[in-house]
């Protein structure tokens, strides 16, 4: 009886300490999650987004409720002339995007900071799943062909592995580029797309920034350089972390 | 007894739920993006990228194309139909066998108007063909972004879900720098057809869903990590362990 008490009093002290040690180390893991955003990639300013005619919510709305088109129904589903009135200024200003190429794939990346030169580059084609694979190729960078070719207008992105079984592939030094650093992507068009590393940041694969490095965070043309990184955890055979690098077109 | 095992429990499961809270999202939330491409038989030699924001309804559009006629409107719009294909139109779509892609052509592939691209005032469908009010392309060149465009859950749904199309029209298939030409436009027969079939296309899709799984861990040991991740990892385990243990002994008791 009494030995059945010592021992549901130490499973007591037991559980309450797997309580205090599980939060705390959810917690921990949390703030090393939310760590990475906070300390990394200050998201380059959006001075450009702001000077943009979402600025003009503020605006009072043009009376032209009565709209151009007096069509009783509209031409979508949905009825999406609902809202006729314009919520814009009435004069958009133009947006600074910067300077823009026209579209052509890319064929050749060189990163002379990290000792990269690839004269060949992987599609990488989203899969029904939703996620970009990586190169086949662990020497070869690969190309997001769902997203913009690098130079043109929005992220372009350019993922390499940072190991393969026999030890470091083309992206293993990533993590060391410096903002000023100059990436060169060659084009099939024979230009050279040119881009200055802005902010090189860390990121859990689990709370990983979707729109910071596919979405439009800048009203320019861009580049996001990925890997991975972190700590690599041995029962998923995955690093729990991507590396991504941030810069943007200079000509 | 069994609140010592309920507490066990609880301290496993705050150990599982906590991280699995982070980073969740709104369904109407999210950025897609569209590569436009030539519009199959139209010949333009134009490109560009739109991307687009949607939060809850509202839509931020961010665009630019080139190689489009200089100095003409060019009526851009976001296009989807819930029996449409959501996709850009193919030479198979030339339902009048003329050799041209017009608007209406490209319906069974990309649906109808859901929002006008326009620069000024209003942005539904009623706008579609409001010349005065759609870019010019002066060099050939649209630079466009616009915000607070509303629109129904269903539109902004279809559009985060990668349903819907981007068009820029005006193309100049004889090549004499206006649009002209004997074929009057399928939408307004006062404007040539030249003034209103596609040019561009592209879906917007979805951007991709996580990060990338880029290595192998065959140089992990002399990666780096932060402190704080192991101290995590380390706690949770240590916890897990004592959760284990106390399970186990309150097992034993019975």
């Amino acid at each position: 009886m009494s030995d059945h008490r010592r021992h549901d009093g130490r499973s007591r002290i037991l559980a309450a300490a797997a309580v205090v040690l599980a939060v705390a180390g959810a917690l921990a893991l949390v703030l090393g999650l939310r760590g990475g955003p906070a300390e990394m990639p200050t998201s380059p300013p959006l001075a450009a987004s702001t000077e943009g005619p979402s600025d003009a919510a503020g605006s009072p709305p043009a009376a032209a409720a009565d709209g151009s088109g007096d069509r009783a129904d509209p031409v979508g589903p949905g009825g999406a002339a609902r809202d006729a009135a314009p919520t814009a200024a009435e004069t958009a200003p133009l947006p600074e995007l910067g300077p823009i190429l026209p579209a052509s794939e890319p064929v050749s990346l060189t990163i002379p900071a990290i000792g990269v030169a690839s004269d060949t580059l992987e599609r990488l084609d989203v899969g029904p799943d939703g996620v970009l694979p990586a190169p086949t190729d662990f020497a070869l960078p690969g190309w997001h062909t769902r997203g913009p070719n690098p130079g043109q207008l929005g992220p372009a992105v350019i993922a390499g592995h940072v190991d393969g079984p026999d030890g470091p592939a083309v992206f293993i030094r990533l993590g060391e580029l410096q903002p000023g650093d100059e990436v060169q992507v060659g084009r099939a068009d024979g230009t050279v797309a040119t881009f200055v590393i802005d902010e090189v940041g860390r990121y859990a694969k689990a709370d990983f920034p979707t729109s910071l490095v596919y979405g439009n965070t800048t009203d320019r043309a861009e580049i996001r350089l990925i890997t991975c990184g972190g700590a690599f955890d041995r029962s998923t055979g995955h690093y729990v972390d991507n590396i991504v690098a941030f810069g943007h077109l200079v000509g | 007894m069994r609140t010592t095992r309920r507490i066990a429990l609880a301290g496993f499961g705050a150990a599982l739920l906590l991280p699995l809270g982070v980073g969740s999202a709104f369904a109407a939330d999210g950025d897609v993006n569209a590569n436009l491409t030539p519009v199959a038989l139209n010949g333009a030699a134009a490109s560009g990228t739109a991307m687009v924001k949607v939060e809850g309804t509202t839509l931020t559009v961010t665009m630019a194309a080139n190689g489009l006629l200089a100095d003409a409107p060019h009526a851009a719009h976001i296009h989807f139909g819930a029996e449409a294909r959501n996709e850009c139109p193919a030479a198979s779509d030339d339902a009048d066998g003329d050799g041209m892609l017009t608007t209406t052509e490209g319906g069974p592939a990309y649906g109808g108007i859901v929002v006008s691209l326009t620069k000024t005032g209003d942005t539904s469908p009623a706008s579609g063909l409001a010349v005065d009010r759609f870019d010019t392309a002066p060099g050939g060149e649209i630079a466009y972004q616009r915000g607070s465009i509303t629109v129904e859950p269903d539109v902004a749904q279809a559009i985060v879900d990668g349903k819907s199309a981007v068009v820029i029209h005006g193309v100049d298939h004889n090549e004499d720098g206006v649009y002209s030409g004997d074929a009057m436009s399928d939408l307004d027969p006062t404007l040539p057809a030249e003034a209103t079939d596609p040019a561009v296309c592209g879906v917007l899709m979805a951007a991709p869903s996580g990060g990338v799984a880029a290595g192998t861990g065959s140089t992990a040991g002399t990666g780096t990590s932060t402190g704080v991740m192991l101290l995590g990892g380390g706690l949770l385990a240590a916890g897990a362990g004592a959760g284990a243990l106390a399970a186990r002994r309150v097992r034993a008791t019975v």
